[in-house]
């Protein structure tokens, strides 16, 4: 049998669950709503849950998806509610269905971004944001696991599919971007990284990300 | 969520801990509460929602309605710094609400070295440290858990003291606050009336007089207090409230998995084991409802994994039975089974291969405590060499190839010779595994480890001096000389945490000033090493003019009048001398199910019998 999806909402508090408890807590959950799952083959067999794009931790999200394995004790349609009888505040699952498009298909991500400056600075720090993102290259280091150094480079111009808005309003600059989702992705904290090096004189107080949309290449929703 | 808050998330550590939002928390309308109870654990959360006595008092409280118990746990360094740079008072996990409008503050205490952290948590909440400085009836501070057995370090800062099982005196202690409440009654007042509960002690009632040297010359009750407050005990583990369903932290904690509560109290009567005394009599749950509970925790919590907890499992009499029922729904389920504080002397192979379904068999940890017959004998911990000797043989050869031995240090009669009687020890089973093991070529490791005895109330030690960090620093000196066996690690445990621990835990209420002063000077979290600084003690107690070495070192009289001499945990004093008399004699007293000794806990059941 081919694997089930589930779309998801994470935020409030479970804004705070990181990835990998994230995963604990849904194999968790299942147990809890009665639902077996599917176990992986091998020596070790674990139930498999497969996030395609973690979050980070403190994003919000209405559309994060999870496969799994649908053995017993559910259906498509039943699973929603069962489910969310049984998860923790901020966790609640919108959808479930049969299937979807492969991983690899998922390609973009819009974002609602909200930014938080001192007194009036929001409207020029939205000028600032907008000369950065018509840039043709813009070279960010980031934090890297695997170099040497700790750091990479990435231009993350070609990363950046859209700009849909970039909207001040008081002391808050709300932004709404498209941005590559994987092979590469572009964390938008590390476009805001980028952004507190090139203008310092504009400090974010303190930044918010919601995940509106997850998109496939032609930048149709992606399920 | 508030702002303020969110940006301070946003810096901290381990945020997941300090936003709650987990399955199975508790949330209650505010308008149809009537009480509400800050349940304090003076730790951070990873420890504190590993407690079972903190799931259990909080499904009591809110299964009571128009009460609402949320909870609250000691924030890290991190955190307190930004709560305090941000002005923000400290909250329930539950509401977001700031615990200093809440009817009680309540602590857990199940060590000594959580006191400063009571301290930092009252004043985080806004609070005055001490009692006598919150004159209002709200809020009411009650501290709880197995270190207040000597509550008096700690009462100048506490309202109130609840001794032993909490299930039904705090119901009780409830229900007087919700009458006082409605008839407008004073603090004072309240606290008149609950001294009369059985189990409250309240530290205000009692003024305590000393003599020049420094002890006690007087315990004197006011008010009608009771000269002796006894604990109080859940009779019945079958009627017992057990949390089938609990709060399932969304972050992953020190124990995350269930907790199966298979007795209470412990039949066995170590000398040195104060959980061995103040729990008694021993109490049993019946093995099918056990296997009940265990199979709806896993149902309602979604855990894979399960530990059977008591003072010493392999005296759960059904401990097979029990077993066996599990295992037929958690192999199938795939849950795994913990069984932890087994005893060499009746450990059954049988059992452990059957809990271990063919995964790792990385280790096993014994307790010897003494490296001698006699001193065993002493401490009555009643395990013979053979006894371990004989676990040890059947483990590496049924494949296991790593043991940890633990002992103490500095156990009342020890000598050098018992000193080396652990290395002894540990070469003998070092001996044994060559003789047993199928497959030499794996290696063995055996650890040794070693923590310095702290003396403790209500004990047949309560009267003893601990070693001094020099004696036992020796011991450790000498004892790691004589091991030098590649496959033999030895640890031992720092003794400065030790001696404070020694100090606080049988300190009079003298003790609270140097406390506070500690505390001002930073002492927070004594159990974490980041945090540990035994000299901003001793500085402290220096300004307060006390001599740690007068509680901690100090052999006690036998008509001294020790500062618990108020709390009673139903075993009489008379006992615990006949016990310290028996340990110098090096003569064993026998466990509870061979023969009753008579201690005394029994007259705290009805009709004086115990059922252990």
């Amino acid at each position: 049998m081919a694997d089930q999806r589930i779309l998801f909402a994470k935020e409030g508090t479970a804004r705070y669950i990181s990835h990998l408890d994230l995963m604990h807590t849904m194999e968790r959950a299942f147990l809890r709503a009665g639902i077996t799952i599917r176990h992986t083959a091998g020596f070790h067999p674990h139930p498999y849950v497969s996030i395609p794009l973690p979050l980070p931790l403190f994003f919000s999200s209405q559309c994060e998806l999870m496969e799994f394995g649908l053995v017993e004790g559910s259906t498509v349609e039943a699973l929603p509610e069962q489910m969310n009888r049984v998860l923790p505040a901020g966790i609640r699952v919108l959808d479930c269905y049969e299937g979807g498009l492969p991983f690899r298909k998922l390609a973009f991500v819009r974002y609602d971004i909200t930014l938080e400056f001192d007194g009036d600075l929001a409207q020029q720090a939205g000028d600032a944001f907008r000369e950065l993102v018509g840039r043709e290259s813009f070279v960010v280091k980031k934090r890297s696991k695997k170099a040497k150094t700790g750091f990479t480079e990435v231009d993350v111009i070609p990363l950046i599919r859209a700009v849909e808005a970039v909207e001040p309003q008081g002391d808050v600059l709300r932004l709404t971007l498209v941005l590559g989702a994987q092979n590469p992705g572009l964390n938008p904290d590390v476009l805001l990284q980028g952004f507190k090096g090139e203008y310092p004189q504009f400090p974010i107080l303190y930044s918010a990300c919601h995940r509106r949309e997850i998109l496939d290449e032609n930048g149709q929703v992606y399920r | 969520m508030d702002h303020t808050l969110e940006k301070i998330l946003a810096r901290v550590q381990k945020p997941g801990r300090y936003v709650g939002g987990e399955y199975n928390a508790v949330q209650k309308d505010k308008a149809s509460v009537d009480c509400r109870f800050a349940f304090c654990f003076p730790d951070t959360y990873e420890i504190g929602m590993s407690n079972l006595g903190l799931r259990i008092l909080y499904g009591v409280m809110n299964e009571m309605p128009g009460v609402w118990c949320e909870r609250v746990f000691a924030p890290w360094g991190d955190m307190e710094a930004e709560l305090r740079q941000a002005g923000l008072p400290l909250y329930a996990l539950e509401s977001g609400d700031p615990i200093a409008g809440f009817d009680f503050i309540g602590f857990s205490l199940g060590y000594e070295m959580a006191y400063t952290n009571v301290l930092n948590m009252l004043d985080l909440a806004g609070l005055p440290l001490r009692a006598d400085q919150r004159p209002g009836l709200t809020p009411i501070v009650v501290a709880g858990g197995t270190s207040m057995y000597n509550p008096e370090p700690l009462a100048p800062f506490v309202d109130i003291v609840s001794l032993g099982e909490g299930e039904e005196v705090t119901v009780e202690m409830i229900q007087l606050y919700r009458q006082a409440k409605a008839e407008g009654w004073s603090k004072e007042e309240y606290l008149r009336k609950a001294a009369q509960i059985p189990g409250l002690y309240v530290p205000s009632l009692y003024d305590v007089t000393y003599h020049d040297d420094g002890t006690i010359a007087a315990i004197t009750p006011r008010e009608g207090a009771p000269a002796k407050v006894t604990k109080r005990l859940i009779t019945d583990m079958d009627q017992s409230y057990y949390p089938v369903k609990t709060i399932v932290p969304s972050t992953e904690v020190t124990q995350d998995r269930v907790m199966l509560e298979l007795f209470r109290g412990c039949i066995r009567g170590c000398r040195f084991c104060q959980a061995g005394f103040v729990y008694r009599p021993v109490r049993n749950r019946n093995q099918e409802l056990l296997v009940e509970y265990g199979i709806q925790a896993c149902q309602d919590s979604g855990y894979q994994d399960m530990t059977l907890m008591s003072l010493s499992s392999s005296d759960y009499p059904d401990l097979l039975p029990l077993c066996d029922g599990l295992l037929a729904w958690c192999e199938p389920h795939k849950v795994n089974l913990a069984l932890p504080s087994l005893r060499a002397d009746n450990f059954s192979m049988n059992l452990m291969e059957k809990l271990q379904r063919g995964g790792r068999k990385s280790g096993l940890t014994f307790a010897p405590e003494a490296g001698s017959q006699r001193l065993r004998d002493a401490i009555n911990k009643n395990v013979t060499e053979e006894d371990l000797l004989s676990s040890c043989r059947t483990a590496f050869s049924g494949g296991w190839n790593g043991v940890k031995l633990y002992f103490m240090l500095g156990l009342p009669t020890e000598t050098d010779e018992d000193v080396l009687g652990i290395a002894d020890l540990a070469n003998k089973v070092y001996q044994v595994w060559r003789e047993s093991t199928p497959n030499r070529s794996r290696g063995v490791r055996i650890t040794v480890s070693t923590s310095c005895f702290v003396p403790k109330s209500h004990t047949p030690f309560q009267w003893e001096g601990q070693n001094t960090q020099e004696e036992y620093l020796r011991k450790v000196t000498l004892l790691r000389e004589h091991l030098r066996n590649r496959s033999i690690t030895y640890n031992w445990h720092d003794p400065e945490t030790s001696f404070l621990e020694a100090v606080l835990s049988r300190g009079d209420r003298r003790l609270a000033d140097a406390i506070e002063e500690a505390w001002r000077h930073g002492a927070k979290f004594d159990s974490w090493s980041e945090y540990f600084h035994l000299q901003t003690w001793l500085d402290a107690f220096q300004t307060c003019g006390l001599d740690p070495a007068f509680y901690a070192n100090r052999v006690r009289e036998k008509d001294e009048i020790l500062p618990w001499h108020v709390i009673s945990d139903g075993v009489k004093e008379s006992y615990l001398w006949k016990e310290r008399q028996a340990a110098y004699d090096g003569v064993i007293t026998p466990d509870c199910r061979v023969k009753c000794s008579g201690c005394g806990a029994n007259k705290l059941c009805e009709g004086g019998v115990c059922h252990g």
